[in-house]
């Protein structure tokens, strides 16, 4: 079968914007064709969106006929958006790679993004009630996800002993790579002293630890490994395993907070299709959507053992010259979050990474790894990239 | 007489379930919360207790359940207060538990009835605490009316 790769990508400035979401989509575009001028939009088949809330926010439905019309794209083989919340970016890119891979598309646009600030800024808040189950979850005032990852960093902490210092490390760290993003929402270094000292968000994890809420997207175009060849001389960056899993939907009732099995389901799945191992894993854009995330994911995806995630990071091994550079743009700490475009931002520092052309470069990245996580930690995506 | 709406009722986004017989066929839940009861369904075929309740086993397909009651004290095993970004029409202080109320049901919960995050202590006793929430005005055939609504969450067991 034939491979699908990324020929191009670009995202909008992202953080509290004023600007709509079209307008949004329309900056993303444009920056995904300046990426690679060989391509038109008439070269473009199929588009798929990634958007979660277009409707509670961005105010609009039936989104994928109208971000293809004001980027001047007529698609044949697809039209349509995808939605999985904080992963719909990350899905939107694994059915194109499957549409691609089967012959069913030759070359996709991939665009995802959110406005996510709006007028009113309760409104965002209160939206959020609907991405977890709103009746049993929502009722119970659980649509923000902090009070969530504050539990979770309770039970890692207890079994593993993991500190609020080491999750000051991951926001130090991603803060710091932040410098790499110049479209990101926050490009400002921070100390340990700062992160530690910042006001709390839900006892006990502290404004550094938690993503922020963000207007953005981003855009990836993907064809088939001999249409790729007509576009771009650079190094072809394919997609060579992906995996989506999920557990318990429902808060109540969860084996346990601290060991994800759908995300150790789904890192064995995406390792077994692209035949490698954790090991093979040169850079990594992981889900840090709170600090405790990117430590939990370190250990679930097999960088380290359970328990090892806060001493990965304090011993510098998520850093650059570590064992796996993870979050190497800044990941969600620093370039923000809006829940569609984040999968395509983390596809196209991977994409730079891997054709050597990233702003911190990775020395010979050959393999390149993408994660999300969505709702209460219920949905876990994984996309590997490879060099060719 | 026109049905006078209620005005706290939001038409944005209900941060409260559909209730009432005409409105979801696990209105009973509802009804038993309403007689201090926390309950939730059972296949009557293969046993599993599901939770939220349904209409529907996962485990074996049947659509043969039955209402059984959940405990309704627990003991606190992580709590947390969410400092920013508390939704509307939820008050601070906003405390969330992980709650256990038997060897094989947690529950993840609203806490009321504390002043301060700093009256709760792992290991709390705490108890069911159901109130009125607002009411949904439906629109059912050519009637109007006001379906009342009740919610729950735990408070301390003192």
């Amino acid at each position: 079968m034939r491979d699908a790769c990324v020929i191009a990508g670009g995202q909008s400035k992202w953080g509290y914007r004023d600007a709509t979401l079209i307008e949004l989509f329309q900056e993303a575009g444009k920056a995904c064709f300046d990426d690679n001028p060989n391509i038109k939009p008439a070269d473009i088949d199929g588009i798929l969106v990634a958007s979660a809330t277009s409707e509670r926010l961005g105010r609009q439905t039936h989104l994928a006929p109208m971000v293809a019309e004001y980027l001047g794209i007529k698609t044949r083989s697809v039209c349509a958006r995808a939605e999985l919340l904080c992963g719909s970016g990350s899905s939107a890119i694994i059915l194109a790679a499957g549409m691609i891979k089967s012959g069913m598309a030759e070359t996709i646009m991939v665009i995802g993004g959110e406005k996510l600030f709006t007028p009113q800024r309760w409104e965002t808040f209160y939206s959020q009630l609907g991405s977890v189950d709103h009746d049993w979850d929502g009722a119970q005032g659980l649509g923000l996800p902090p009070s969530l990852f504050s539990i979770i960093f309770q039970q890692h902490s207890d079994l593993y002993g993991t500190t609020e210092e080491q999750l000051a490390m991951v926001s130090v760290k991603n803060r710091r790579n932040g410098l790499n993003n110049p479209k990101g929402q926050f490009r400002k270094e921070i100390t340990l002293e700062e992160a530690m000292s910042a006001k709390p968000v839900a006892v006990p994890l502290k404004l550094y630890d938690c993503c922020p809420v963000t207007d953005g997207a981003a855009a990836v175009i993907l064809t088939s490994d001999s249409t790729a060849k007509d576009f771009t001389d650079k190094p072809l960056v394919k997609i060579i395993g992906t995996a989506q899993a999920t557990e318990s939907n429902s808060i109540s009732n969860r084996g346990s907070w601290s060991t994800w099995s759908a995300l150790k389901t789904a890192a064995s799945t995406a390792y077994s299709r692209a035949g490698i191992t954790a090991d093979d894993i040169d850079v990594a854009q992981t889900h840090d959507c709170f600090t405790i995330s990117e430590i939990i994911e370190y250990e679930d995806l097999g960088f380290c053992e359970k328990g090892e995630g806060g001493s990965f990071v304090e011993k510098g091994l998520s850093d650059f010259g570590g064992k796996v550079a993870v979050n190497t743009d800044g990941g969600l700490l620093s370039c923000g979050h809006p829940f569609g475009g984040t999968g395509i931002r983390q596809a196209i520092e991977i994409t730079k990474q891997l054709r050597g052309d990233a702003a911190h470069q990775v020395e010979n990245a050959k393999y390149g790894l993408t994660h999300n996580l969505s709702g209460a930690v219920v949905a876990h995506t994984i996309v590997i990239y490879g060099r060719d | 007489m026109e049905t006078q709406f209620n005005s706290l009722y939001s038409v944005i986004l209900d941060t409260y379930p559909l209730e009432g017989k005409q409105l979801t066929k696990i209105w009973k839940f509802f009804e038993h919360l309403k007689e201090g009861r926390l309950t939730t369904t059972k296949c009557v075929k293969c046993g599993k207790v599901s939770y939220p309740p349904r209409i529907l086993c996962p485990d074996c397909l049947s659509e043969e359940l039955e209402w059984v009651d959940l405990p309704t004290k627990g003991v606190v095993e992580y709590f947390t207060e969410l400092k920013a970004g508390i939704p509307v029409g939820f008050e601070k202080p906003l405390i969330h538990a992980y709650i256990r109320l038997s060897d094989s049901f947690h529950i993840l919960s609203k806490i009321v009835g504390v002043k301060s995050i700093d009256d709760i202590r792992k290991g709390d006793k705490v108890k069911l605490k159901v109130f009125d929430v607002p009411s949904i005005p439906a629109e059912i055939g050519r009637e109007k009316i006001n379906i009342d609504r009740v919610y729950f969450a735990f408070e301390p067991d003192d």
